[in-house]
């Protein structure tokens, strides 16, 4: 069953085209260019009960304007959206109730005073009775592990610490969807093992979570169900599996070379494998198809072949998806 | 009920917020409450060295004075942060997590931003209003009365003025200096109206009704209100609910009503 329908979905934003430079700061001053910009052109999609859903796409490809309307923050230029029977720009005030958001990017704990005492405001607010708000708290305090942290003022908070208080901020009302807009970002690794772990935790128990990023490895252990968007439209709509199998399964290996790299020579070592130039000429990326080759192989033949400083194994960059996607 | 509830939940975490910096919040009503207290010296100051607004004493402009603080603090409590915190949100982009909670907006911002600070500011009006009543007594029963509706009325004013301005601030996102232009034209309560040409007091009373800010209610408690002053009700009452629309209305062109 579907808990949420996205059908034909656009937002456009009209903004001013501004000259860089003084002579056409001055032009734009007086007279300004009108530009439609298509935020999220013409997307549908649906969205199962119970699942996590990742919508997947690069900076600035429509995900958190996505996210906006579904949260009834932003009203759609045309298209419909159902969520649980609501339209959320038009029954926001009833819908939001039923909904928890977390914008990776946007606090909406207050700086200056312990989380705890935002909490108690979302209490009044969402109007959480007493024992309810005492066992959901304690509950997710355990889950978060902020029994302590909770009673410090948010300002000294780290970044991973205040994220899991803004978590439980947004799901203290019990939400039947949590809504989470680059719920990572900056976090640290054993950060987000630990909010991984607990979107998880939520998740068996009934939460549908529908989140943005562009960490691939947020949806590769999270998701199930994947969308992607680049440009305002949908690019892909599938099962992690499927998209899996349409990248293949294969990791970028990053060197960071002794001596400035020659291209031909590496080529002829390294055979299929795609070199890709780095930002500079010490560093180069390898695509590596683990399908067709052992890590440990590849890296073992390697240390023959290349005098290199640092070495790390990375997921394809969001780029490379994008441009896999299209090619298909 | 629920919205009476939800109020001083977040007057109290208001409370916690100005408690966590405590030297900021004893300087900053420190400093509210000087500043204003410095004003009344140049009324003292004027009249020390024999000059006068003609037909008002010293005290009676110290009452009108007093008042002027007053209603002012009580404003500035409810809802002056709303301007700054408005222009924040839009500018930072982060007024999404406003929309998020299940009450008006608007009501959401004016509770959660209780401002403190302002309190020292209304308590020094008292103080003043105190010695200045001392001198000038009071009159009747019907005055009083009359000063309580026009000292309500004062602080439609200014409440429907801070309303305007943080929906003009959805505009013109940079526009820090906006609140500038209502306290110039403010001051024109903080004087007997008769002192002023004529033009400015027809502006004053109908126009934008600051003179129901000080000096309305502070003539009525003296017993010596025009029945024109009442008049002045009617753009109060439109004001407030003026800044209550235009507020609600520039949310909605936020979040993009019809493109």
């Amino acid at each position: 069953m579907s808990i949420i329908t996205v059908e034909d979905l656009v937002k456009s934003y009209t903004t001013y085209k501004r000259g860089s430079g003084f002579k056409e700061t001055l032009k734009s001053f007086f007279k300004r260019e009108e530009i439609e910009i298509k935020a999220v052109d013409h997307i549908s999609f649906q969205i199962k009960k119970g699942s996590i859903c990742g919508i997947l796409g690069p900076n600035g490809a429509g995900k958190s304007t996505t996210i906006k309307m579904l949260c009834g923050a932003l009203y759609p230029t045309s298209g419909s959206i159902d969520v649980m029977g609501y339209s959320p720009a038009k029954d926001r005030m009833k819908y939001v109730q039923k909904i928890g958001a977390v914008f990776g990017q946007k606090s909406q704990l207050i700086w200056d005073i312990p989380p705890v005492d935002s909490f108690a405001m979302n209490k009044a607010i969402y109007g959480i009775e007493d024992a309810e708000y005492k066992r959901r708290l304690g509950e997710m305090a355990e889950l978060f592990d902020i029994g302590e942290v909770m009673y410090k003022p948010t300002r000294v908070l780290s970044l991973g610490e205040r994220m899991k208080c803004e978590f439980v901020m947004a799901m203290l009302h019990g939400p039947e969807i949590v809504f989470l807009d680059e719920p990572t970002i900056g976090l640290d690794v054993i950060a987000k093992a630990k909010i991984r772990e607990v979107v998880s935790e939520m998740n068996r128990n009934g939460t549908t979570f529908i989140l943005t990023t562009h960490d691939l490895e947020d949806v590769e252990q999270l998701a199930q169900e994947v969308i992607v968007i680049n440009h305002g439209k949908k690019v892909f709509d599938d099962s992690l599996q499927n998209l899996k199998s349409t990248l293949g399964n294969k990791k970028i290996v990053s060197l960071s070379l002794a001596k400035a790299f020659n291209e031909e020579k590496l080529r002829s070592v390294l055979g299929d494998v795609p070199v890709i130039p780095g930002s500079n000429d010490h560093e180069i990326l390898l695509e590596v198809d683990l399908d067709k080759q052992n890590i440990r192989d590849f890296l073992g033949s390697l240390n023959g072949i290349v005098d290199f400083k640092d070495i790390s194994i990375k997921e394809l960059p969001m780029e490379t998806i994008i441009t896999r996607i299209y090619s298909e | 009920m629920k919205y009476i509830k939800i109020y001083f939940a977040c007057v109290k975490t208001a409370f916690a917020q100005a408690a966590a910096y405590r030297a900021d919040f004893i300087m900053g009503s420190f400093i509210t409450l000087l500043s204003n207290i410095l004003f009344p010296l140049v009324t003292i100051l004027i009249y020390a060295n024999g000059a006068e607004f003609p037909g008002w004493n010293m005290w009676e402009v110290l009452l009108i004075q007093s008042i002027y603080s007053m209603s002012t603090g009580i404003s500035s409590m409810l809802l002056s942060s709303v301007v700054w915190v408005t222009m924040d949100h839009i500018r930072e982009g982060s007024f999404e997590t406003v929309l998020l909670k299940p009450v008006s907006p608007l009501f959401f911002i004016i509770s959660a931003n209780f401002d403190v600070q302002s309190i020292g500011l209304f308590l020094g009006g008292v103080i003043m209003m105190v010695i200045a009543v001392v001198h000038t007594g009071i009159g009747s029963v019907l005055d009083i009365l009359s000063f309580l509706l026009l000292f309500v009325a004062g602080i439609m004013v200014l409440c429907g003025m801070n309303l305007i301005m943080a929906a003009i601030s959805f505009k013109w996102v940079g526009n820090s200096r906006i609140p500038e232009i209502f306290d110039s034209i403010s001051t024109f309560g903080k004087y007997p109206l008769s002192i002023f040409p004529r033009t400015v007091q027809i502006l004053s009373v109908i126009v934008i009704p600051v003179a129901v800010i000080g000096f309305f209610p502070a003539s009525a408690l003296l017993g010596r209100v025009d029945k024109e002053a009442f008049l002045a009700l009617i753009p109060c009452v439109l004001f407030l609910c003026f800044g209550v629309w235009l507020y609600n209305k520039m949310i909605r062109l936020y979040e993009g009503v019809g493109g």
